[in-house]
C-alpha cells in the first residue's frame, strides 16, 4: 500500500512539474582543490541568497546546477560547456579565480549565454567579451587602493609579491605599481612565487635584504600564510598588504601570528553594511552558518541577485539574449556589497573597503569609493 | 646581495634540498625492487600528514601521532600493493604504472571528499618549531634536524639492504622475481616489506614537510612527489644515495635561481626540470645510477 502511495506522489509531482517552468542557472566554483575556500564560501553566500529567493515574477522556479572545477583552467571550460549543451542553462555563475574565469569565457561567448562572473577582477575576464559581466570592481581600482592605503600610512618603499601563474595577482601587481609610483612611493624589489608552491624562505630572505617599509602580496590565502610565517621566522619586520585572494579563515589559521596586522582590500566587511538587503544578509548568514561573513559568499549572493533581476525584466526569462542584455545595462542594483553599476566593459564600479587581521580575526579598517 | 644573505640562501637550499631527498629515497627505493615508479608515493606521504594531523586533533601527543601516522601509511602501502599490484605482478611495466597513477588519484580523491580542499594549519610541537638566530643568520632547526634524519634512515635502509637476510632477499628480488621464488624465498612477502619501508619513509617525509611548512591539503603530494621524483632521476633511479644527491641538487638549484635571478622566480621549476634533462642528456642513468640492467641501489 505504501509503495502504490509513493508511485501515485511521485506521478503527482511530475505532472506538476510539467506546469511550472524551471530556469536554470549554472555554477562553476572551485569546491575542491588549492582554492577550495573561494568556492566553498561563494556557495555558502549563493545558497542564501537562493533560500531568500528563487521564484522569478512570472511564477517559473529558478534551479541551481553547481559544479566544482577543482580550481583548475581546463575543468573550468569542460564545466562551461557542460551547462551549456547537456544541461541548457540560460546563464551561468562564476569563476572566482581570474584565470579560470578567462578560460570559461571564450565559452560562454561562443554560446551567446550570459556569464557573470562575482569575483574575479582582472581586466581581461571581460575584455572585449559582450556576454561576461561581473559583479566586482577591477584590479586597478583593487591595486589603487592598496597603493593609496600604504603610502597614506607612512610606508614610502615596497616590495611586490607576485604569483607568476595567477593572472590576478599580475593584474593587481601592475595597478599596484603604477598607483603607488603615481603617489610617489618606490619599489624597491620584486619578487615572484608560484601557486602551489610551500617554501618561500628564498623570496623571504631577498625581501628582508631590500628592508622594503610594506610588502605587497598579491596572491592568494594559500601562498600568503606560508609566506607571512616565513618572513616573520627570517625577521622581516614590514607588514603585508594584499588584495581580496588573501582574506580567509585559513590565512590566520595557518598563519599563526604571523598573520597578525595583514592588511587587505576587500569587497565587504559586515561592519560597513548599512543596507536593508545587506543587513538580512548578514542576519540570515549569522543565524545558517554561526560565522562571520565573507567577501566571496556576499559577492557570489549578488551575482544570483543581479541574474535574476535581469531575467525579471525579460519576458521570457530564458532567453540568453534578453538576459545578457538586462545584466549588461544593470544600474544601481543595491547588492550585499553595496551598489552596483555596470559600465560599458561589463565591469561593476561600486566601494570597495580595507581590511587587517587583528587579535585573531578579520577586522574593518576603511570604505574606499571609486 | 651581502655575506648574512648568501649564507642564508644556502641555508634555505640545505632546508629545502634536504626535504626533497627524504622523500626522493622511498620513492628509489620501491623502483629499485620492482622497477615500478610509485606515483602514489606523494598520495602516501599525504596520508602520513593527515593522519598525523587528526590524531594530534583527537589529543593524542605528536610523538605517538608520528607512530600513528606511519603505522597508517605503512598499512595504505601494503594494501595498495596487495589491491592494486599484486595482481598485475606479470603484466607488463606500463599496466603498473598507469594503475600507480589510478591509486595516485584515487587517493587524492578520497581525501579531498572526505576532508574537502581547503588546507588545514599542521601544529608542531615548540622543539621542531623553534628558530636559531646566530649572528643575523636564522635557522630553523628543522634544517638540522631534516638532513640528520634523511642521513640516519639512509645509514638504516642500507643496513637493512646490505647487511640483514631481508636486504640481501630484497637485493635478490629486484634481479630476478621468478628465480628468487625457486630458491623458496616468498616474494610476496619481501614486497611487502618494500612497500612498508617506502610507506614509512613516505609518511616520515610527510610529517617533516607538515612541521617545515604547516600547511597540508589532498593535494599536497602531487608537486613535492614529482620534485622528489626528479630528484630520484637526477641522482639515478633505484640508488638511494643518489636520491640524496639529486634531493639537495634540486633544492639548491631553485633557491639559487630565486636568490640570483629574482625576476626569472616564477621559472624556478623549469630551471630544475632543465637541469634535470642536461644530466639525463650525458648521463642517461643519472648521476649515480650504473648501467640501467645492473644498478641496485
Amino acid at each position: 500500500m505504501k509503495k502504490i502511495t509513493t508511485i501515485a506522489a511521485s506521478v503527482a509531482l511530475i505532472a506538476s512539474m510539467s506546469y511550472a517552468k524551471e530556469v536554470k542557472i549554472g555554477v562553476v566554483l572551485p569546491i575542491t582543490g588549492p582554492l577550495a575556500a573561494f568556492g566553498q564560501t561563494s556557495n555558502d553566500g549563493l545558497k542564501i541568497a537562493y533560500a531568500q529567493n528563487h521564484t522569478l515574477k512570472n511564477g517559473d522556479t529558478v534551479k541551481l546546477i553547481v559544479l566544482d572545477d577543482r580550481g583548475d583552467k581546463v575543468e573550468a571550460a569542460t564545466a562551461v560547456k557542460r551547462l551549456i549543451n547537456k544541461n541548457h542553462v540560460t546563464a551561468i555563475l562564476g569563476e572566482v579565480a581570474s584565470s579560470n574565469s578567462m578560460a570559461m569565457a571564450p565559452v560562454a561567448e561562443k554560446a551567446k549565454t550570459p556569464m557573470l562572473t562575482h569575483a574575479s577582477t582582472n581586466p581581461r575576464v571581460t575584455k572585449g567579451k559582450k556576454f561576461v559581466t561581473r559583479a566586482c570592481f577591477i584590479d586597478p581600482f583593487q591595486g589603487a587602493i592598496q597603493a593609496n592605503y600604504a603610502y597614506d600610512h607612512g610606508y614610502k618603499t615596497a616590495v611586490i609579491v607576485t604569483d607568476a601563474k595567477q593572472d590576478y595577482s599580475v593584474g593587481v601587481s601592475k595597478a599596484f605599481k603604477k598607483a603607488y609610483e603615481k603617489r610617489g612611493g618606490k619599489i624597491v624589489g620584486r619578487v615572484i612565487i608560484n601557486s602551489g608552491d610551500k617554501d618561500f624562505n628564498a623570496q623571504v630572505s631577498t625581501i628582508k635584504a631590500k628592508h622594503p617599509g610594506i610588502v605587497d602580496f598579491t596572491g592568494y590565502y594559500p601562498e600568503a600564510a606560508l609566506m607571512v610565517r616565513q618572513a616573520r621566522a627570517v625577521g622581516v619586520k614590514a607588514p603585508f598588504i594584499g588584495g581580496d585572494g588573501v582574506g580567509f579563515p585559513e590565512l590566520i589559521k595557518i598563519g599563526g601570528k604571523a598573520a597578525e596586522g595583514f592588511m587587505y582590500s576587500d569587497h565587504f566587511d559586515e561592519a560597513a553594511a548599512t543596507s536593508p538587503v545587506a543587513k538580512a544578509y548578514v542576519k540570515a548568514f549569522h543565524a545558517k552558518y554561526h560565522k562571520a561573513t565573507d567577501s566571496m559568499g556576499a559577492l557570489a549572493a549578488d551575482g544570483y541577485g543581479m541574474i535574476l533581476a535581469a531575467m525579471n525584466k525579460c519576458k521570457d526569462p530564458t532567453d540568453k539574449i534578453c538576459v545578457n542584455t538586462n545584466l549588461r545595462a544593470t544600474k544601481g542594483y543595491q547588492g550585499v556589497t553595496g551598489v552596483i553599476n555596470i559600465n560599458k566593459n561589463g565591469d561593476a564600479v561600486k566601494s570597495g573597503v580595507v581590511r587587517v587581521v587583528k587579535n585573531g580575526k578579520f577586522a574593518y579598517l576603511t570604505t574606499v569609493n571609486p | 646581495m651581502d655575506i648574512s644573505t648568501f649564507v642564508q640562501q644556502m641555508i634555505n637550499g640545505i632546508s629545502l634540498g634536504s626535504m626533497y631527498a627524504l622523500i626522493a629515497i622511498g620513492y628509489t627505493l620501491v623502483y629499485g625492487v620492482l622497477r615500478l615508479i610509485n606515483f602514489a608515493h606523494g598520495d602516501i606521504m599525504m596520508v602520513g600528514a593527515f593522519v598525523a594531523y587528526l590524531a594530534q586533533n583527537a589529543g593524542i601527543p605528536f610523538e605517538l601521532a608520528v607512530i600513528l601516522a606511519i603505522i597508517a601509511a605503512m598499512v595504505t602501502g601494503i594494501l595498495t600493493d596487495k589491491i592494486a599490484y599484486k595482481p598485475l605482478r606479470n603484466a607488463p611495466k606500463i599496466s603498473l604504472l598507469i594503475t600507480a597513477i589510478g591509486i595516485s588519484f584515487f587517493l587524492e580523491n578520497l581525501f579531498n571528499v572526505l576532508f574537502g580542499g581547503v588546507p588545514r594549519a599542521f601544529s608542531a610541537p615548540d622543539y621542531l618549531t623553534k628558530i636559531i638566530h646566530y649572528d643575523g643568520i636564522i635557522v630553523p632547526v628543522t634544517v638540522i634536524i631534516i638532513p640528520v634524519v634523511t642521513l640516519i634512515l639512509l645509514f638504516i635502509i642500507l643496513w637493512i639492504l646490505n647487511k640483514t637476510k631481508y636486504g640481501m632477499a630484497i637485493r635478490s628480488l629486484a634481479f630476478d622475481i621468478p628465480t628468487v621464488k625457486l630458491m623458496g624465498i616468498n616474494a610476496d612477502i619481501i614486497i611487502m616489506l618494500v612497500f612498508a619501508i617506502g610507506s614509512a619513509l613516505a609518511a616520515i617525509g610527510g610529517i617533516f614537510y607538515a612541521v617545515s611548512y604547516p600547511s597540508i591539503d589532498p593535494l599536497m603530494g602531487v608537486i613535492v612527489g614529482l620534485k622528489a621524483f626528479a630528484a630520484a632521476v637526477l641522482g639515478g633511479i633505484g640508488s638511494v644515495a643518489g636520491a640524496v644527491i639529486g634531493g639537495f641538487i634540486l633544492g639548491f638549484t631553485e633557491i639559487v635561481v630565486v636568490a640570483f635571478m629574482p625576476d626569472l622566480g616564477g621559472y624556478k621549476d623549469a630551471f630544475a626540470f632543465i637541469f634535470l634533462i642536461l644530466v639525463l642528456l650525458f648521463k642517461p642513468t643519472g648521476i649515480m645510477g650504473q648501467d640501467l640492467d645492473r644498478s641496485r641501489f
